[in-house]
């Protein structure tokens, strides 16, 4: 049983869970705020990416280019303490802005490899039979497309979750910040840090839970 | 389909608990004696990296001071480890046999897990660090500040009295709780990074509030100063970058050699200003228990 005890010194006495408990809300509201706002964004730079006018789709294409080829933290430390460092602005919102930029230059991407995968025919037979530029989107492309998106989304979305466990370097106290602490604090870094690894396995496994409860509807609504 | 699936998560479950098994070191008998012959008789140390001094310039430092003091440094294969948690995991999973630390934080790993045990040198009780502020070079005012309250408190005696409560009189069961900083309108306000990563001068209580040695000087520190101190929870590898883009004003902890052996400024990043130390502190190494 000592072992029990020793898991209860970790994790539970004298309101240890509560704190662990912060930290996985701030690392979940900076996910769930970073994925919102991300997506959007994604979105936006794809419809540059692959529209017609010049100097956007260049603008977009570097953009994308930049920030798929560079690591999140390197962002993270020269937007919290070069860009925004005289600003005073939260360094919480500071880590929505990257992982909002970081997150929009993979969704970008990811929805523009699924665009291509589609068979362009479709779109031109639905205009010829007169339906408009937007309802041939919206009826023929953006079903074809969610479909074909949603695999790569879901591991974007616990990519995305990983990532900000980086957050620590910007002040902001997280999941993998708190785990840190108690292990510092306990003198049991190998099960504290296990212990930390199997939360996270939860969130992620709580996300493939969600889409593949989407999944599933859809397949019966059909 | 079913049983296939639960079948290959069972088999994972087991693998990753046979590989952290492995790395707990516990119960296996890990052939440390034979390594050491292996690696020419070097015993293998694990040391947290330095602010600033690089490991080109430390291994540099060390070779100086076995010629100047006849210590035999070169018996040690160094490596650096970011933060205390990660050289620990060195030694338990049997990267490194020694690692350095304070005497005050072997004493706490010592106390709080069975597993540790000190190494007997006495050879290193010739080092002594010294633990002080570091502010910006432009924050001369800031400095002088510091550097008054510490002479104060050490000329009446309650820095000792801070090291005892908070230091060497520590029971193990028996945390002390977090410090209150206190907290005047309108007064200047400082921000102060710590790292939580240096128990028992600089931890994370659990519930979720700095605590320890540190803060306790802080609070004096404020009450001496009659500034607001604001304490930042910061990852210890971000402490230079958020010290020199005035995201924080203090950073704890610097390290200063006594300046008998080692050069005082060795560890000292461009543009920083050191204050008085306010607490010494010996090297001790430990070691798993065979």
């Amino acid at each position: 049983m000592e072992f029990l005890e020793l898991l209860n010194k970790i994790f539970l006495k004298d309101g240890g869970w509560l704190t662990i408990l912060n930290g996985l809300w701030v690392t979940v509201q900076i996910s769930a705020l970073s994925l919102l706002l991300g997506t959007l964004f994604g979105a936006l730079l794809c419809f540059l990416r692959v529209g017609n006018f010049k100097p956007l789709k260049v603008a977009a294409q570097i953009y994308i280019s930049i920030i798929r080829g560079s690591p999140v933290l390197m962002l993270l430390m020269l937007l919290f303490y070069g860009v925004f460092a005289r600003t005073g602005i939260s360094p919480l919102l500071v880590a929505v802005i990257t992982f909002s930029m970081h997150t929009g230059a993979h969704v970008a991407e990811l929805l523009r490899s699924a665009l291509m995968a589609l068979d362009k025919g479709q779109v031109e037979a639905a205009r010829t039979l007169g339906f408009s530029k937007f309802q041939a989107f919206k009826l023929v492309t953006l079903p074809q497309l969610v479909k074909i998106a949603k695999p790569v989304y879901q591991s974007t979305v616990v990519n995305l979750i990983q990532w900000t466990s980086v957050v620590g370097y910007v002040t902001i106290t997280d999941l993998t910040r708190v785990i840190n602490n108690i292990a510092s604090r306990t003198m049991q870094p190998m099960i504290t840090i296990t212990g930390g690894m199997i939360i996270y396995l939860a969130i992620s496994y709580l996300v493939y839970g969600i889409f593949n409860l989407t999944e599933r509807r859809r397949k019966v609504s059909a | 389909m079913k049983f296939k699936k639960i079948a290959k998560i069972l088999l994972s479950c087991v693998m990753a608990g046979a590989l952290f098994a492995g790395c707990g070191g516990g119960d296996k008998p890990a052939p440390k004696a034979d390594d050491a012959n292996k690696t020419g008789g070097k015993i293998q140390l694990g040391m947290i990296a330095h602010l600033n001094a690089t490991e080109q310039k430390m291994d540099e430092i060390f070779a100086q001071i076995e010629e100047s003091e006849k210590v035999p440094l070169t018996k040690y294969t160094v490596k650096f480890y970011d933060s205390l948690n990660l050289m620990q995991m060195g030694i338990e999973s049997g990267s490194v046999d020694e690692i350095s630390v304070y005497d005050s934080v072997a004493k706490y790993i010592v106390a709080n897990n069975e597993k540790y045990e000190f190494v007997n040198d006495k050879e290193l009780k010739v080092f002594n660090d010294n633990f002080c502020f570091a502010v910006r070079k432009d924050d001369a005012q800031l400095k002088a500040d510091l550097d008054k309250a510490i002479e104060e408190m050490k000329a009446d005696g309650s820095l000792d009295k801070l090291v005892k409560e908070y230091i060497t009189d520590v029971d193990k069961d028996k945390v002390p709780p977090a410090v209150e900083l206190p907290m005047t309108e309108g007064a200047q306000s400082i921000k102060v990074g710590v790292t939580g990563d240096l128990p028992p001068l600089d931890y994370v209580n659990a519930d979720g509030k700095p605590a320890g040695f540190n803060t306790a000087l802080l609070a004096e520190v404020a009450k001496r100063s009659g500034k607001n101190i604001e304490i930042v929870d910061i990852d210890s590898g971000a402490r230079a970058a958020a010290l020199s883009s005035g995201k924080i004003d203090v950073i704890f902890w610097a390290i200063v050699p006594n300046g008998d052996k080692m050069p005082r400024d060795i560890d000292k990043p461009e543009g920083v200003e050191l204050t008085t130390p306010y607490f010494k502190d010996d090297v001790e190494h430990l070691k798993l228990k065979k």
